[in-house]
Formats: structure tokens, sequence, C-alpha cells
């Protein structure tokens, strides 16, 4: 009888073993994913293959390009993330493909692709070691996903343990959204400039 | 051989047999339910235009079907060509941006010389990129139709599905996989007039 229960207990005791090795096994996905170094708003965060420096974050309903003389205007149904940053590689030149949104429900809002043709935006640009550069990020993102956001940033999407710059947005008007903001080519220090309407 | 030893013999074919059967019974009853299914498929829904269709990873919403000589950007091509166009709303369910949904669906039967559809974005009037969570966007997929083949005058579509495993048999790895379709769609097609050049 005693042996009965010793047994029964045993093959419990396995079976709970077994269930939690099984729940708390890490997801593929997690062993591979990128190694993420934390950044702060305004301040340079350094990778080892590169630095980004993220500063003024602007919101916007709509988005208008002034190109050869023409205007566009890009609506969404969300708003308009504009990021202002500054990137430099540290090795070798490098362009960094990947940036993301990452709400506070945990939803990724991947780089606009709509406004890609203007200059300067962050997957278009080549970056050189020791030469700083400004870069722009343009996201669409629904209003209830800005406040707590964070700007994940990588040389690329699909490599496994690869670093990823995430820098907490701290300095946002959420409350106040301007109707269109305007970026325009200009040949002063910055490569363009936002006007807000 | 003592008793003892004689009844820890039997207890161990009795084991065996018991594993043996019940491993039979499993097999038996899994094969039984494959054909079952196999022999008696649900017939895939037809859903109308302007009925939301869950995919698991999209939901997708037909609006109507048109031919026309000009493609969604609004710029008629130099050489004349046929378009066949799907207007439809998509969300995405998923947590992030994904362009995905190009292999949603597909003209039902299959026409071997049709090439893929190119998908536009309505508001850009532009080639659409990912579609992101949370906002939903109007799109045209554009099919440039052979002269070869005749218009349809009624568009059949059949539209696939996804499911999310946080494990995928393979790697273990979390992802979106194919599962069997979900709906057909049948769509009258709207015919533009043609007006060329000289006509």
């Amino acid at each position: 009888m005693r042996t009965g229960l010793k047994e029964t207990g045993a093959i419990i005791f396995a079976a709970a073993i077994l269930y939690a090795m099984q729940r708390t096994t890490p997801l593929y996905s997690n062993i591979t994913s990128p190694v993420s170094i934390a950044g702060e708003q305004g301040k340079r965060t350094d990778a080892r293959a590169f630095a980004l420096a993220v500063g003024d974050v602007h919101l916007a309903r709509t988005v208008r390009i002034e190109r050869f003389g023409q205007t566009r205007t890009y609506t969404t149904s969300g708003v308009w993330v504009l990021v202002e940053a500054a990137a430099e590689a540290k090795r070798e030149s490098l362009t960094l493909t990947s940036a993301e949104w990452l709400g506070p429900s945990g939803l990724r809002y991947s780089l606009s692709q709509r406004i890609s043709t203007m200059p300067a935006m962050l997957p278009a640009e080549r970056l050189e070691p020791g030469l700083p550069k400004p870069v722009l990020m343009a996201f669409e993102v629904p209003e209830n996903e800005l406040a707590g956001g964070t700007v994940l940033v990588a040389p690329s999407a699909f490599t496994p343990l690869g670093e990823e710059v995430r820098v907490a947005i701290t300095e946002l008007a959420v409350g106040d959204i301007p109707g269109a903001v305007t970026i325009r080519r200009s040949d002063g220090p910055m490569p363009w400039t936002l006007e807000t309407e | 051989m003592s008793v003892g030893q004689r009844s820890t013999l039997r207890q161990r074919l009795f084991a065996f047999l018991v594993a043996g059967l019940g491993g039979l019974a499993a097999a038996a009853a899994s094969f039984a339910m494959t054909v079952y299914e196999a022999s008696n498929s649900r017939p895939t829904p037809t859903v109308a235009a302007g009925e939301p269709i869950d995919t698991g990873r999209w939901v997708i919403t037909f609006r109507g079907a048109r031919t026309g000589s000009v493609p969604p950007t609004g710029t008629e091509p130099s050489q004349p060509k046929t378009f066949l166009m799907v207007e439809f709303d998509l969300d995405n369910r998923s947590a992030a941006t994904s362009n995905a949904f190009a292999s949603m669906f597909d003209i039902d039967p299959p026409i071997t010389d049709v090439q893929a559809p190119a998908f536009y974005l309505a508001r850009d009037k532009w080639i659409a990129s990912g579609v992101h969570p949370g906002i939903p966007e109007h799109m045209i997929a554009a099919w440039e139709w052979p002269k070869a083949q005749p218009l349809p005058q009624d568009l059949r579509l059949v539209v696939g599905s996804q499911i999310y495993k946080r494990r995928d048999n393979l790697y273990g790895g979390s992802g979106w996989f194919d599962r069997d379709p979900v709906a057909i769609v049948a769509l009258p097609v709207k015919t533009e007039m043609v007006v060329g050049p000289g006509q």
C-alpha cells in the first residue's frame, strides 16, 4: 500500500517537473532575439558597430513633402511620428535598415515605407565610421500606442543575436497633435527642415 | 523457474499487451478520423462583398471588382494594357507591421498565365508596403490581364487563413502558418469602357 502511494507521488512529481520545464523553456525567437542596448532620448547610445542619438520626436496628422516644386500630402488613419536622430558607424560602413516603434501594448510598427524617398531617411543612409549623420525616421502609429513608446534600431531585422538600440521616448506631446508637418529639403546643417502648422 | 519469477514475467507480458493494444487503438482512431474528415470535408463558405472575413492574421472585406486600362496609380501605361482590379479593406490583427497579405487570396480556379497581382494603397495611389496593426487600409489588388485570356464576368477568389503558433514544430519559433482556405468570394466584375486614342 505504502509503495503504491510512493509510486503515485513520484509520477505526480515527475509530471510537475516536466510541465514546469515545458512552460519555462525559452522560445526559439527569445534565444535568437537581438541583444538590446538601452538608451535615453537626447543622449548618445553606443552599440559595438554603431552609435545612435535620438533627438526631437514630432507628431502630425498629415505629412506634406515638397519635392521638385510639388507638394505631396500623405494622410494616415493613425498619427505620423517623425523621429530626428543622428547615427554613426563605428568600425566599418553600414546601413541601419531596421527601425521599429514599440508601442506600450507590445505592438511593433516598422518604418513607414511611404515617404522613404525623402533624403536622410534612416534605411537609405550609408553611415561611415567617425562621421555622424543626421537621419530621419517616419512611423505611422495609432494614437493609443504613442505614449510610452520605444524606438528600436538595428542594422538588420533578421540577424539572430544582432545588436539593437532601444530608446524610450519620454518627451512627446501626445495631447497636442498638430494638423500637418511639412518636410523640405535643406542645404543647412540638417538635410531637412520640419515646419509644423 | 520460481513462482515469483513467473509472476513478474506474466506482469510484464500483460503490460506489453496493454501498451500494444492501446497504441493500436490510438492509431486506428486517428486514421479513422483522418479518413472521415477527408470524406466529409466541410465546404468553404461563400462570402458576399462587404462582409468582413477573419483569416486569423488579417480581417479582409472585399468591396468590388472592376476592369480598366489605367492602373490604380492613375498613370496610363505607354502600351495599352488591361487590368483586373479588386478593392478591399485590410486590417492587420497581428502584433507587427506586415506585408504578408500578398499571398492571402488568389483567383479560383487558378489561371496559369496571369501574373501575381500588384497591391496598391488607395490613399497614396501607389504601391503598398506593410500594413500596420490597428491602422486599417483601403487597398487595391491589380492583375495585369493577358490579352489571350477573356476577361471574367464574375470573379471567384479563394481566401486563405493563417494561425499563430507560439512554438512551431521545426524550430520552436513563433510565427504565422498557413491553414485551409476560410472563404470563397464571388464578385461581379464591372467593366470600364475602354477609351483609347483614335476611338
